[in-house]
């Protein structure tokens, strides 16, 4: 190596990788999931590379921190902000922090027609603290007028639906105390024992598979009037299929699965409150999609049904839109839109977002009561 | 690697260097048809060695994979066995001996004793997750246990390739555990490279003919977009005709190369082949 190149190394490594740090920091901010151990190898990365090729870094970066195809065009911005040349390294680089917009809560306001979210406060309230009334307002909703028994009658229709869901045989094989094709490598296995006499014959069939279902909700606010039947809807589904992803969007994507608790519903409510950023306000179909694509991409697979509960009234880019579905279609088992406004016999999908995205979705149905999710419950399968 | 036949750009060159300077495994993403597998083959041949390959599929398990006994000859050598001695001590070391073990690839990998092989995974994608996680573990340890023998440690640790075509998502951890690479459709320049250095006697006027128009169709909207393995197919195909230039005719009929989806085929009926034409045949 180049003695004046490996003086700049010398000087450089320790900077860099506080460097390292903050610019991972920056990506996981933007939604790259990159962990401790991509730190680790793109710091190891480093030390092979060109330093002074800017290029060279850039690609090492990509391919050590493994940014996915779908992600490249955020680390790159992020690239240009944080390796910025040469210069940049010689800069004395203060201890990394790592600043976090604070997320929420958003306080539920109550404007005589119906609940809004408003005003972020800087710092997230444990959920004791005194004053804090989100589930107080939240029950304006129309979400506590469901009873019990609609709820449980929801609950048993769901479970069938599961059941359906969950009818797909996997190819791999699996030992079977009952009937399927004979295993002869278990089967030889066993006459070991006895000497090399068959006493039985092994048999193995083909695995059930336990669904997987990924639930995006529409939050915005001309779904308002539905909002209590489908978290009903969200909240059975958690309750029945263990393997459920649960998100909802408006002008943002928000992962809530772990706010969605089936035992504890009114402090789900709470937790929703808080996580879910403009609440009742509009939406952006395309690019939410599009971000759950790039980001959890890996959540959906053949064997999953991906559900999507809007009405398709779309603010947002419809290109966008189809770029997405067609992704999700690529990937998942099946899709199923629900849109509530279909419950209207008079209805025509023309709303930009929902025609664009029919070509690409199995089944369509309103779901907007108990008896339209009984239909659906038809359709699949 | 440019001698071996194979065009790689920077960023596939820095993806291999950095794989094997670090020992990591390399996955390797990207539509079909980009090179993904041809790729290890390159790294093998550039490095000398033998390329093992395990090709994964739906309902792939560790016995495919890994190792099997071979029953049938134990059982024979159980028979023949007997009748010499009843020690079971003995028969048992008789029988779960390393000449009974047949090995597949993976176990394959670990006990080349010749330096260290170049370990193909192809579509890992197409396996199930189960299979993920117990490829996870090969893949950190490189050691293997069987519970007859114990445990074979790697003589040498194998280069590692995985090649995806995200039919689904690779789980995020065998993601952490490998470096990344995503090969994209190639420039013409690279394009043109490759089919010179893949179809030789290929004449330049046609090579740039036929990656100016594989490169055109490939911005329309089609279902599945031909790679530059289709583009090498239809050069060697139109080479099989002595055409040394692109017309429409000639392109409908071995369109077959290209397309392979009957709605592709159909959307690119004859007026778009002579628009693709004159955009292949016409000047920068």
């Amino acid at each position: 190596m180049h003695p004046a190149r490996s003086d700049v190394r010398a000087s450089a490594s320790r900077g860099i990788a506080e460097h390292l740090a903050r610019f991972a920091g920056a990506m996981r901010e933007r939604g790259i999931g990159v962990g401790l151990s991509d730190e680790i190898d793109a710091a190891s990365a480093l030390t092979l590379v060109d330093l002074l090729d800017r290029a060279e870094v850039h690609r090492g970066l990509r391919i050590a921190f493994k940014i996915p195809r779908a992600a490249w065009a955020t680390f790159d911005r992020l690239f240009d902000e944080h390796w910025g040349g040469a210069a940049a390294l010689e800069v004395p680089i203060p201890p990394p922090t790592y600043p976090r917009e604070p997320r929420g809560p958003l306080q539920w306001r109550w404007d005589g027609e119906r609940v809004r979210l408003e005003a972020p406060e800087p710092e997230r309230p444990t959920g004791d603290e005194p004053g804090y009334s989100a589930a107080q307002l939240l029950r304006r909703k129309p979400f506590d007028q469901i009873s019990e028994s609609e709820l449980a009658a929801m609950e048993r229709l769901l479970a069938r639906l599961a059941l359906r869901l969950a009818a797909r045989r996997s190819r791999r094989l699996v030992p079977t105390r009952g009937q399927g094709i004979v295993d002869l490598r278990r089967s030889f296995r066993h006459a070991l024992g006895t000497a090399g006499d068959l006493a039985r014959l092994a048999r193995r069939t083909r695995a059930l598979e336990e669904p997987r279902v990924v639930l995006l909700y529409d939050t915005s606010g001309s779904m308002d009037p539905y909002t209590r039947f489908h978290l009903a809807f969200a909240f059975a589904l958690r309750r029945v299929i263990r393997r459920v992803e649960i998100f909802a969007f408006n002008t943002l994507l928000t992962r809530v699965t772990r706010d969605v608790a089936p035992a504890k519903i009114l402090r789900s409510l709470e937790w929703l409150a808080a996580d879910v950023p403009d609440w009742s306000g509009g939406t952006r179909i395309g690019e939410c999609l599009a971000e759950f694509v790039a980001l959890h991409a890996s959540l959906v697979r053949r064997d999953t049904t991906v559900v999507i509960v809007s009405d398709g009234l779309d603010l947002g880019d419809t290109e966008l839109l189809v770029g997405a579905m067609r992704a999700l279609r690529d990937r998942a088992g099946t899709i199923v839109w629900l849109n509530p406004l279909m419950g209207d016999a008079r209805y025509e999908p023309t709303a930009a977002g929902m025609r664009a995205a029919l070509p690409y979705v199995d089944h369509v149905a309103a779901a907007h009561n108990l008896e339209s999710l009984e239909r659906l419950l038809r359709f699949v399968n | 690697m440019e001698r071996d036949g194979y065009v790689a750009e920077p960023a596939i060159a820095t993806a291999v260097y950095l794989a094997k300077e670090m020992r990591k495994p390399l996955l390797v993403e990207g539509e079909a048809g980009v090179g993904k597998t041809e790729l290890a083959k390159t790294i093998a041949r550039v490095l000398g060695t033998e390329l093992i390959r395990l090709q994964c599929y739906e309902g792939l398990d560790a016995n495919t994979a890994l190792y099997e006994w071979n029953y049938q000859r134990q059982l024979l050598r159980l028979r023949i066995a007997e009748r010499e001695t009843h020690d079971p001590k003995a028969l048992e070391e008789l029988i779960f001996g390393r000449e009974y073990l047949l090995e597949r690839p993976l176990l394959q990998a670990i006990t080349r004793r010749d330096g260290p092989p170049v370990l193909l995974i192809d579509e890992v994608d197409r396996a199930d997750d189960g299979f993920e996680a117990f490829l996870l573990e090969v893949l950190s340890d490189f050691q293997v246990t069987v519970p007859e023998l114990g445990t074979i440690k790697a003589e040498h640790v194998p280069y590692v390739v995985l090649t995806s075509n995200r039919t689904r998502e690779i789980g995020d951890a065998l993601r952490r555990r490998c470096l990344y690479l995503y090969i994209e459709h190639p420039s013409l320049d690279k394009e043109l490279r490759i089919l010179h250095g893949k179809v030789p006697g290929l004449s330049e006027h046609l090579a740039r003919a036929i990656a100016r128009f594989v490169r055109e169709l490939r911005k329309r909207d089609l279902r599945k977009l031909p790679g530059v393995a289709e583009s090498i197919d239809w050069a060697q195909a139109l080479m099989r005709l002595h055409q040394d230039r692109l017309d429409g005719e000639v392109v409908r009929v071995t369109l077959g190369c290209l397309l392979k989806d009957e709605h592709d085929v159909r959307m690119t009926g004859e007026e778009a082949v002579a628009e693709l034409v004159a955009h292949a045949s016409g000047q920068e």
